[in-house]
């Protein structure tokens, strides 16, 4: 399949690019923010990854959920 | 003591913060940021999300508990509790005439009036999750965790173990993750899992049923995250999922119809007296095998104390399902400690290869079917509102409340005679309500 | 927390980077830095120790010829103050005002009848008296730049020295662009940002009892200090005095509370929110809750 070519070749890109990006260590402080957390709430996340994993054909992407169930 | 004449004692820190700009000849300084390391951290939210029409309706507890050691270990624990009761749909299409079916316990049959989408509201369940994850730093730059993972329905369990490993790079602004999780379910349904393309039998009529199945998932992630400015995060992930075993939904059945008008083929021999279906009926089968491969970014950014939160995601399968979800949220504070939170998703699914709306009794049968509306052509859209404040002991409380819609089209090739005129596609409103109450001592 | 003795630094490696030491205005002070070579943390520590026996030198109380000295001996005199010394004495009077009189720097002649060494020896009150006529802001003419003394009044930065001289520390390890750093001078201790490594820098808040648990601080940003009387007080009778003298008054402040810890933007604010909260005695916890910073109060 070609796209799987694509995320590979993100990914890769992406990395390059990483090394030359960023901030010195003292301008985290708006990173260090809860709010500013890639996953800022993670029991709305567990909830609304198990609501589209129950109502969708998709699932995760962030990282792993409780694991399956059988919903209807 | 000599008596206080000062007018409010709030206006001390603000004179004093004046006072101390003019004594180090600065500006004003960034706001302190100091927090007493809590050894614990409850999280709990109790969700209530209710489907109209009579259909799905959970009310569910969920709680986190860490436990945070020395040198930045934890331990968390997550259990969740649901009560669902509520109708789904059965996969049978909606007939001019009233139609009845059997149970999947098959002990007992059910009727729907003329013109109604068929929904089973057998599934009156409980389930209880459990999980467990501890973390720990791996040298310097590294975050080893591994982690459980249990949940058990009457009719499903799940077991499941995942680790994941993060190593950071670049002055800790680049990061880049790995992680795996396996699982392994059984699925008990109710009666037994039924043979594929087998009809639907009559009240007490057990003879196509197979009993427990199994499956195994396998997940795999990667992923790098990227500090780009002072105010900008993002992040990529891929992810690969492999499921392997029975995949059916054991409930799910697709009517078999007429090839000109696409009315549901009636039953052949007379009711019996116990009752049984209508019409005639097929289980559902699916492929033993699903390969899905997801593509995740993530962006945040700040916008001088608001934060916006926009997400994109791109999966697609082996079983031509391919989906988009974009995710956009902006936190707005307001006052201290509050903020308000509005949230949009927007989703789209293109259908399996093997979704059917109903089965052509004039034309050979596929070798997979499944009218199950998950698997179908279908937008959704998330609308909701999030409000955040902390309680006087500094804890944190949020109220959302959301408004989840779902609408499917059945692809028009699909559409046979009578069908044509109906409402086919067994479209969803949710309202989602969720409160959630964070406290750590 | 051992190091040197006199003027010099001693640089050591720590779990998280380096760790420069050295002693200055009567306490064990402590530069840690987490990124750069072993000579780039030498160079942050001497500029650092420079400064702050600059500082020291120039307010100390004991050293002949500096700008207190000359204020202390004027008898009387005029004195005209540079900048810096006008911007400590406006922060004073500032404070004097805020704290309804409480805090005033004329005050440190009391220690001529108190001494505060864990002993029993309580002055008589003809005695406190006598000193007490030498004490006052309000009897001080301040018109910048000149300050004219009663004969008999000094002036003590004590209260605030050692406070200012850690922000401005601070601000250097800030300017100088080495990667972030965290300033202690005995206990009072400010970051310049949040560290590189870790989510944030770990501050154990000390007990003054032998038993009480440390508080463990996640200090992101910002500074604490602390106000206390671990090892000066006075106790007889059974009850305790503290070292915290009412200016109005000449006694110590009743009911003061054994020790405060405050974290604000900076360690001079975080210094004056503690001492305050001292002076205000049974009142300390309230005045605390009312300033709405993080805070722990012990008795």
């Amino acid at each position: 399949m070609k796209t799987k070519l694509l995320p590979a070749v993100l990914l890769v890109a992406l990395c390059a690019g990483c090394s030359s990006m960023g901030v010195e260590p003292w301008d985290r402080d708006v990173l260090a923010r809860e709010d500013m957390q890639l996953v800022t709430d993670p029991l709305e996340a567990a909830t609304d990854d198990h609501i589209y994993f129950s109502k969708e054909a998709s699932s995760g992407g962030r990282g792993f959920g409780g694991g399956g169930c059988g919903c209807n | 003591m000599t008596k206080s004449h000062r007018k409010n004692d709030r206006s001390v820190s603000a004179t004093l913060a004046a006072a101390t700009c003019a004594l180090l000849g600065t500006g004003a300084s960034a706001p302190v940021d100091a927090q007493e390391e809590p050894k614990w951290d409850f999280n709990t939210s109790f969700l209530y999300y209710g489907e109209d029409e009579n259909r799905v309706q959970d009310a569910s507890l969920k709680s986190i508990i860490r436990r945070l050691f020395a040198d930045d270990k934890s331990l968390s624990i997550g259990v969740t509790v649901d009560t669902l009761t509520g109708a789904t749909p059965s996969g049978a299409i909606r007939q001019d005439v009233a139609q009845t079916f059997t149970r999947p316990s098959g002990n007992a049959a059910y009727s729907v009036p003329a013109g109604e989408l068929p929904l089973d509201d057998t599934f009156k369940d409980t389930r209880v999750a459990l999980t467990a994850n501890w973390t720990q730093p791996a040298g310097e730059k590294g975050l080893l965790s591994v982690g459980m993972s249990a949940s058990k329905e009457y009719d499903y369990l799940h077991t499941g173990l995942n680790a994941n490993y993060a190593h950071d790079f670049n002055n800790r602004n680049t990061t880049l993750s790995a992680g795996i999780a396996v699982a392994r379910d059984s699925i008990e349904p109710v009666g037994g899992a039924p043979t594929p393309f087998t009809p639907m039998l009559d009240v007490g009529d057990v003879s196509n049923r197979n009993g427990d199945q199994d499956k195994d998932v396998l997940d795999v992630i990667f992923g790098v995250s990227q500090v780009i400015s002072r105010d900008l995060v993002m992040q990529v992930n891929y992810s690969y999922s492999m499921s392997d075993g029975y995949l059916n939904n054991p409930y799910k059945v697709l009517s078999l119809v007429d090839g000109v008008t696409g009315d549901t083929l009636p039953r052949t021999t007379p009711l019996p007296p116990d009752g049984g279906p209508s019409g005639q009926f097929l289980f559902e089968g699916r492929p033993d095998e699903r390969t899905q491969h997801s593509l995740y970014t993530q962006a945040k950014y700040n916008m001088n104390g608001k934060v916006l939160d926009v997400s994109y995601r791109y999966m697609t399968d082996d079983w031509e399902i391919d989906s988009h979800t974009m995710d956009v949220r902006y936190r707005w504070p307001i006052g201290a400690g509050s903020y308000l939170e509005p949230h949009l998703r927007f989703y789209t699914q293109s259908e399996a290869e093997f979704y059917r709306l109903s089965l052509d009794s004039s034309q050979p049968l596929p070798q997979f079917a499944s009218s199950d509306y998950r698997l179908g052509n279908f937008d959704a859209i998330t609308a909701g509102l999030k409000y955040g404040w902390k309680t006087r002991n500094g804890n944190d409380m949020s109220l959302r409340v959301e408004w989840y819609t779902q609408s499917g089209t059945v692809p028009a090739g699909q559409l046979i005679g009578n069908q044509a005129g109906r409402d086919n596609y067994p479209d969803l409103n949710a309202l989602i309500v969720q409160f959630s109450y964070r406290f750590s001592q | 927390m051992s190091g040197p003795a006199g003027r010099e630094c001693q640089i050591v490696a720590t779990e998280h980077g380096w760790a420069g030491r050295f002693r200055a205005m009567g306490s064990p002070c402590e530069v840690l830095l987490e990124s750069g070579t072993r000579n780039q943390a030498a160079s942050i520590t001497s500029a650092v120790a420079a400064e702050a026996w600059r500082i020291e030198d120039k307010f100390s109380r004991y050293l002949k010829g500096n700008i207190v000295d000359q204020i202390n001996t004027a008898n009387g005199a005029s004195v005209k103050v540079d900048d810096e010394t006008a911007n400590l004495l406006d922060f004073a009077a500032t404070l004097y005002k805020l704290s309804d009189g409480r805090f005033d720097i004329t005050s440190g002649v009391l220690r001529e009848v108190w001494t505060f060494d864990g002993g029993d020896h309580i002055p008589d009150p003809s005695s406190v008296e006598a000193v007490l006529s030498r004490v006052g802001w309000s009897r001080v003419q301040w018109a910048r730049p000149v300050l004219t003394l009663e004969p008999g009044m000094e002036i003590d930065f004590g209260g605030i020295g050692k406070e200012y001289a850690v922000d401005l520390c601070v601000a250097h390890i800030r300017d100088s662009q080495s990667g972030p750093g965290l300033v202690n001078f005995g206990g009072d201790l400010a970051i310049s940002g949040p560290p590189m490594r870790r989510r944030a820098w770990k501050v154990a808040v000390e007990g003054t009892l032998p038993d009480a648990a440390d508080h463990l601080i996640d200090l992101r940003q910002g500074a604490l200090a602390t106000s206390g009387d671990a090892r000066r007080f006075l106790c007889r009778d059974g009850v305790r005095y503290s070292h915290i003298l009412d200016p109005g008054t000449g006694w110590p402040v009743p009911d003061a509370p054994a020790s405060v810890t405050v974290a604000a933007d900076t360690c001079t604010q975080a210094g004056m929110t503690s001492t305050l909260a001292m002076l205000e005695g049974l009142g300390a916890e309230k005045f605390l809750a009312q300033q709405d910073m993080l805070h722990w109060c012990r008795r």
